[in-house]
């Protein structure tokens, strides 16, 4: 019971359609959770339960020692009362007030002293570096800077836990950049607990302390953001990050079998009977010539595809007599229905049974 | 020499005749609104000018100064169009927060029946008001007898205002509706996340955000009121309240008539009314709300008790705005005989109506004519108006942007006497005073606004480069209208059609004001026979036409979908 932010089989249902089952996740002090799922997954739905808009229906959350909800006793902590924040997607900045009166709010309701109130809100507004506007109407600013007065906004209560709810899908892409970084700062700075929905792996892999994988209605694995890219859990976790091929395999004479026909050596400890076998796109090496394989293992195919990435080109191959394809990175323009090797490293092999 | 003159002659030529349209506009409307706007105000300031003399330079304000009875019916008026936008409030904000935020049972047919009172014309709410409320009338024969006390509230000044505001509070009732469930719920979660208690919710987030609607509805309530004719001429009369509009038409129509106070009444009217605009958009400007992209809104369920409080406050409303005036309209338009209890019934007042060669079917016949007709010149012309104004700029663009806004302004009365002035005056040629004709200018005149605005609002949606595009390929500039900007424009002009037609079939003060003897349409006819004490009739021809607007209404919408 050390942890901060405590979620016990969590479920929701909307109208006989399971939205959410069975989410069980901790969190400890001052982490960044981000909730990374393909869009319709239940991301905002788990979200506004946490921030108390939704009542769970099953399970239990507790938050600090204090018990948040829990359906089987009747139990529901109003949100008003939960001391969390919230950033939205689409910023919901009051139309009617300044910007500082915007920030000033939550304080306000908190009873602050006006003096005080006015210090703390130029102290965030200088954080999110929107002191200049203080005064201005939200209706005047650009799509970032209502995002900066918004994430002022909820920062400025200092709240026992930040939730933002997909902060830049609103934003172009350039400046989406931009503020994701000063985000990652922020968050760092001011030492907030928070949770974090996206559907941007890269947005996920800068913010999180931890990920929290999420497809339908399920966390599908949780864990830091370097093991979850370098050991996904199942077929869905190594598609959804980067860019992975997956072949099924199975055991056979003493090696592997890929797909129906091609056969590689491997050293069988260890390995599951059958499944998956994944490699990324960026261990997979392409090239027109044969090399020595060097503890690599090599297949030979016939490109039919290359894509010019600005530093190099991604082939597309398929590979043996099966024709399953390999997605890999090669130096140069590699001509279509050139035959040629790809090789990876068997470090790079992951296996996945699900 | 001579090509350089005509160079410079055909550029000119070219810059006039893509002005063209917008000169027209701008002298049209300025001979139909301005000019007669100008002779109104002319004679209030110079009381002999029609008679070329510019003797009595004010005599009328002074007069009206000096008298007090005068400024007690400017008070009066001030204070009752204010008590029926209040009433109104009253009535129509629950009922907007009901229909928006909330999961009432049934929201379909509340919405209805907030649209009922605004489809009946207030003066036949009024003469059907009278009809249950007067000694012997409704009240005392079928319920058995009205308490006094009751009757003597009822025809007095909160009975009239009570009367004006169940005929309009549902204008604030769908404004607040519309506000309210587009203000997204993400504001209000966003403040209780912070903290926020229900009410600082409410009183912070929410009502700010309300308030312009609720300006803007209790703006229209007041000036409906404040220039309405048929409630204090049917019902002020009664009760001892001398209001505006119907002094106004007073001074004009009976002996001796005093033309210098009634103009001067009719400029302060159209003062007051200017003030409020102006006053109430100053007011929206300060109170700002701010632009946002509506959402979804909250819906607070609501418990069975809160249930039957929310249609015991909606069925009260309506029982009180729609079903007790239709229900004593009706009767009496079917009552035979009069006794204590329930009246002998007969079509009789119906066959008359439909009588050919009657009274009443000419009524009906010149009503039906002059609004088609009347609904279509306003389309025409105003969708012209419109499509002019929107593309044109300029001093010019800004002169004719303000006359088209007038007439949503000046009370229909004081545009009616207005035009009586002017096409009455001793310089005028043309015999169109005293000829129906000069009431289908008086309906185009006064009802050109909705056309405008309808036109307007679509006009502005639309990019020129939709024009361009055909300029472009070298269609010409009627090409482009009638092939471009017309279609888009249908329906929008087909809505101000139905508008146009359904105010027109019940306009009562101008063409009160402005029929020649002998013709009646069928709100006069109604006003008339109800004066002269032949209510079943009148009734009966008030649930004719009120039935025709309704068919004609619901054979559009049914087309529509
Ligand atoms: N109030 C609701 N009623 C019914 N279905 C809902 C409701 N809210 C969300 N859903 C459904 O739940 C699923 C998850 O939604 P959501 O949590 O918004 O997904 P995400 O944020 O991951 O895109 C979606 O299929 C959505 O249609
Ligand atoms: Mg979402």
């Amino acid at each position: 019971m050390s942890y901060f932010l405590e979620a016990r089989g969590l479920r929701k249902t909307f109208d006989g359609t399971t939205v959410l089952d069975d989410i069980d996740f901790r969190l400890e002090r001052g982490e960044c959770l981000v909730l990374l799922g393909p869009s319709g997954c239940g991301k905002t739905t788990l979200l506004n339960i946490i921030a108390g808009m939704l009542a769970t229906d099953a399970g239990e959350l507790h938050c600090d020692g204090d018990l948040l909800d829990a359906p089987a006793r009747g139990l529901h902590q109003p949100m008003r009362e939960r001391r969390f924040s919230m950033v939205f997607q689409d910023f919901s900045l009051w139309p009617h007030m300044s910007v500082a009166d915007n920030v000033a709010f939550g304080l306000k309701v908190q009873g602050m002293a006006r003096a005080e109130r006015r210090r703390r809100v130029a102290e965030v507004l200088r954080q999110v570096q929107m002191e200049a506007f203080a005064d201005r109407s939200p209706g005047n600013l650009s799509g970032g800077q209502q995002q900066r007065v918004s994430i002022a906004r909820a920062l400025a209560v200092r709240p026992r836990l930040l939730l933002l709810d997909e902060p830049l899908s609103a934003l172009d892409a350039r400046l989406r950049e931009d503020l994701k970084v000063e985000l990652g700062t922020l968050l760092r700075d001011t030492g907030v607990t928070a949770i974090y929905v996206t559907h941007d792996q890269s947005e996920a892999f800068s913010l999180a302390s931890r990920i929290a994988l999420m497809y339908q209605g399920r966390i599908e694995q949780i864990g830091a953001p370097e093991e979850i890219y370098r050991a996904p859990a199942s077929a869905f976790a190594a598609g959804f990050l980067g860019v992975s091929n997956l072949m099924p395999y199975r055991r056979h004479n003493g090696g592997l079998r890929l797909g129906e026909r091609t056969d590689i050596h491997w050293r069988l400890n260890g390995v599951p009977d059958e499944g998956q076998l994944m490699v990324r796109r960026e261990s997979v090496w392409v090239s027109p010539s044969e090399a020595p394989a060097n503890g690599c293992i090599a297949l030979a195919g016939v490109c039919h595809r290359t894509n010019f990435l600005g530093d190099r080109h991604e082939a597309v191959v398929s590979v043996g007599e099966d024709g399953f394809t390999l997605r890999g990175f090669s130096d140069e323009r590699v001509p279509e229905g050139t035959p040629v090797q790809v090789r990876f490293p068997a470090e790079a092999v992951h296996f996945l049974q699900r | 020499m001579n090509a350089a003159l005509a160079i410079a002659r055909s550029r000119s030529w070219r810059a006039l005749n893509a002005r063209l349209p917008l000169l027209l506009c701008v002298l049209a409307l300025g001979i139909a609104t301005g000019y007669p706007l100008a002779i109104l105000f002319l004679q209030s300031v110079f009381p002999q000018i029609l008679g070329g003399s510019l003797e009595g330079f004010l005599d009328a304000y002074r007069r009206i100064g000096e008298t007090p009875d005068m400024l007690v019916l400017i008070r009066n008026s001030l204070a009752w169009a204010g008590a029926t936008t209040v009433v109104a409030w009253l009535f129509g904000i629950p009922c907007g927060y009901l229909l928006a935020r909330t999961n009432l049972p049934g929201k379909l047919w509340a919405r209805l029946s907030l649209l009922v009172p605004i489809m009946t014309p207030p003066y036949i709410a009024a003469l059907s008001y009278i009809l249950v409320m007067q000694a012997g009338g409704f009240g005392d024969t079928l319920v058995g007898g009205l308490p006094e006390g009751l009757r003597a509230w009822f025809f007095s000044f909160w009975g009239v205002t009570l009367v004006m505001a169940l005929s309009s509070f549902g204008y604030v009732a769908l404004a607040v509706e519309a506000t309210l469930s587009g203000i997204p719920r993400r504001f209000e979660d966003a403040a209780t996340l912070l903290g926020a208690s229900w009410g600082q919710t409410a009183r912070r987030i929410l009502l700010p955000l309300l308030l312009p609607a609720v300006f803007n509805s209790g703006l229209l309530v007041f000036l409906e009121a404040l220039s309405n004719f048929g409630v204090p001429a049917v019902l002020g009369t009664r009760s001892n309240l001398p209001l505006l509009p119907a002094e106004i038409f007073y001074l004009v129509t009976s002996w001796p008539v005093d033309l210098a106070l009634a103009t001067s009444l009719s400029s302060l009217l159209c003062l007051f009314a200017l003030f409020t605009l102006y006053g109430s958009r100053w007011l929206a400007g300060v109170l700002g709300a701010g632009e946002y992209r509506p959402g979804q809104a909250s819906i607070t369920p609501l418990s069975v008790g809160q249930r039957w409080l929310a249609w015991a406050f909606i069925g009260t409303l309506f029982v009180l705005s729609s079903v007790v005036p239709y229900a004593a309209m009706v009767l009496t338009s079917l009552a035979q005989t009069w006794g204590v209890g329930w009246p002998t019934l007969t079509l009789a007042h119906y066959t008359d109506i439909f009588t050919f060669g009657s009274r009443g079917l000419q009524a009906l016949w010149t009503s039906l004519w002059l609004s088609i007709t009347a609904a279509t010149l306003c389309i025409a012309i105003g969708g012209y108006i419109a499509y002019v104004n929107v593309r044109a700029s300029g001093w010019a663009q800004r002169f004719l942007d303000g006359l088209a806004t007038l007439p949503r302004v000046i009370p229909k009365i004081v545009m009616a006497v207005a035009l009586i002035l002017a096409w009455n005056a001793p310089w005028v040629r043309i015999d169109i005073y005293n000829t129906v004709a000069m009431l289908l200018l008086a309906y185009v005149v006064i009802y050109i606004t909705d056309a405008l605005n309808y036109s307007n609002s679509t006009l502005r949606a639309m990019s020129v480069n939709l024009e361009n595009a055909a300029a472009v390929l070298g269609a010409s500039r009627f090409t482009i209208f009638t092939r471009v900007v017309l279609p888009r424009l249908k329906p929008a002009l087909l809505a101000a059609w139905l508008t146009t037609f359904i105010v027109c079939m019940r306009e009562l003060v101008a063409s009160i004001l402005l029929l020649p003897p002998g013709t009646d349409t069928t709100a006069t006819f109604i006003f008339n026979q109800f004066e002269q004490g032949d209510l079943s009739v009148a009734m009966a021809m008030a649930t004719v036409t009120i039935m025709l607007s309704t068919i004609v209404l619901v054979l559009f919408t049914l087309r529509r979908r």
